[in-house]
């Protein structure tokens, strides 16, 4: 029970080195089971970081003019999460290994992806709608869409342009 | 599923227990994961399920803020570019292939390939932060901070708007600067500035009158900074307003940088808050990192630091993470 016993468990194993286990202790096998797995091999790296800068490229699209959808916004939109969320599946299955983990991986990412769902759903009657209904002080102030067209229709007018000339 | 675990001191048996060694020794206590991973990789989970959570905080308030805003301003209206936020996302992403090469070195015993991948992962995240900060200073040279009395950006050209022209051009500096340029002669100008000048004057006489209109306003806010009209590959100026010159540079503001007259954009504001915030948060997120990968780079990254290095590549690949919706929702939106 006293520091000998810790010191000759130590020597023996990695077993009370708590933090050490998976690194130290299983090291022998962990190199079998890295390729038992599949996991950790570089083509499959560089694999997944093409597969990134094609989606990108890909979202990128959206902002060129061969994109077809340009006066529907929401279509590109959606596009763009879409592609968003698959590089993210990509980022976190292969590249933090959550592909090669255990069953713990759930305990841990879906109550996280759920909270947050929920919190970003929560803020919706509160911060999204705050403009719903706004007195009218402030709605005298707010900038709306007919101010963006005050400002293109002044560029167009080319007053102090030809003024200048 | 951990086998380790179950393997005992001087040599015993699983089901063994402490008293069978002999009275004296007292029971042996024996460490049992309540999950088949090590405690800092757990505890490194455990941390970015928190941040999971705050950053889906901040971006859900970015969209919801987003999307219920009445006017939002276009990627343009704000000087945002495109093409270097899809260049800042290609490096995030190499430097998240770098840091697992490190990762892999490591593990095969390749201590300075190691080290090689970690010096370039710390590089492409420093490149990452230089390329934030010069977006940064495109912003600030607009005027376009998260705040008063630094912000000089405008939601609509109304009465506020042009009074505070009005004062800006009635500030002491200013009407000495005005002068000077006044006084100028127009071949120690370039012919870009002699025009600019002449608007200039025009919009003084603008704000300065007794009977503006709404409409007067909007020229007035179009002279000193107009909203860049959208071009595909980059922001060219597409509407042509005024004597040929496009695009952004036009603006009084850009021509005079002096001037730091007020501007508009409708919307402005409230995106220079959420814009700052997310990019803010993410940059310090991105510093952390870059002190991780230095204080690391004084260990020798064999096999025994692979542990390290898993850790903070789990950091960086979130940064990454974010980053990967940041983009999108900040650029492309």
């Amino acid at each position: 029970m006293s520091d000998h016993d810790i010191h000759s468990a130590h020597a023996h194993g990695p077993i009370t080195r708590a933090g050490d286990i998976p690194v130290h202790g299983e090291h022998d096998e962990h190199d079998h089971n890295s390729h038992d797995h599949g996991h950790g091999g570089i083509g499959k790296y560089l694999l997944v970081f093409l597969a990134l800068c094609g989606l990108t490229t890909m979202s990128f699209l959206t902002y060129s003019s061969v994109w077809p959808w340009r006066d529907q916004p929401h279509v590109g939109w959606a596009f763009m999460m879409a592609v968003s969320c698959t590089k993210a599946m990509l980022v976190v299955l292969f590249f933090m290994h959550v592909f090669w983990e255990a069953n713990w991986k759930y305990v841990l990412t879906i109550p996280a992806a759920m909270m947050a769902i929920f919190l970003a759903l929560m803020l919706v009657p509160d911060v999204g709608m705050r403009t719903r209904m706004v007195s009218q002080e402030r709605a005298l102030r707010m900038a709306r869409t007919s101010d963006v067209l005050l400002m293109e229709q002044a560029a167009e007018a080319k007053v102090l342009a030809e003024a200048a000339h | 599923m951990n086998a380790s675990a179950v393997s005992l001191p001087h040599g015993h048996d699983g089901h063994s227990h402490g008293h069978d060694d002999g009275g004296h020794h007292g029971p042996v206590l024996q460490y049992q994961p309540g999950l088949p991973l090590s405690r800092g990789k757990l505890i490194m989970w455990l941390f970015l399920s928190t941040e999971i959570m705050f950053f889906a905080a901040l971006l859900g308030s970015y969209v919801v803020l987003r999307f219920g805003a009445p006017v939002w301003p276009k990627p343009h209206h704000v000087h945002l570019s495109e093409p270097i936020g899809a260049f800042n996302t290609f490096v995030l992403i190499c430097s998240s292939v770098t840091i697992v090469l490190a990762l892999e070195s490591a593990r095969a015993n390749k201590a300075g390939l190691a080290k090689m991948w970690m010096l370039l992962t710390l590089l492409l995240g420093t490149l990452f932060l230089g390329v934030k900060g010069y977006e940064y200073q495109a912003k600030f040279s607009h005027g376009i901070y998260p705040q008063a009395p630094r912000s000089r950006i405008y939601e609509k050209p109304d009465l506020y708007y042009g009074s505070a022209v009005r004062d800006r051009l009635g500030e002491p500096a200013i009407i000495d600067k005005l002068k000077e340029l006044d006084e100028t002669p127009a071949d120690k100008l370039t012919p870009e500035q002699v025009s600019a000048r002449a608007r200039l004057q025009q919009v003084r006489k603008m704000v300065a009158s007794p009977e503006q209109q709404a409409f007067d306003l909007a020229v007035v806010a179009d002279q000193v900074m107009p909203l860049p009209t959208e071009g595909p590959g980059g922001s060219h100026g597409g509407s042509g307003e005024g004597g040929g010159h496009g695009g952004h540079a036009s603006g009084l503001n850009d021509i005079f940088p002096w001037l730091r007259l007020p501007a508009v954009i409708p919307g402005g504001n409230m995106w220079a808050s959420t814009y700052f915030l997310l990019t803010g948060f993410h940059a310090i997120h991105v510093m952390v990192g870059l002190i991780v990968f230095t204080i690391l780079l004084g260990y020798k990254l064999g096999p025994k630091d692979a542990g390290k290095i898993e850790n903070a590549g789990l950091y960086w690949h979130f940064v990454d993470l974010v980053w990967i919706f940041l983009f999108p929702l900040l650029y492309l939106f």
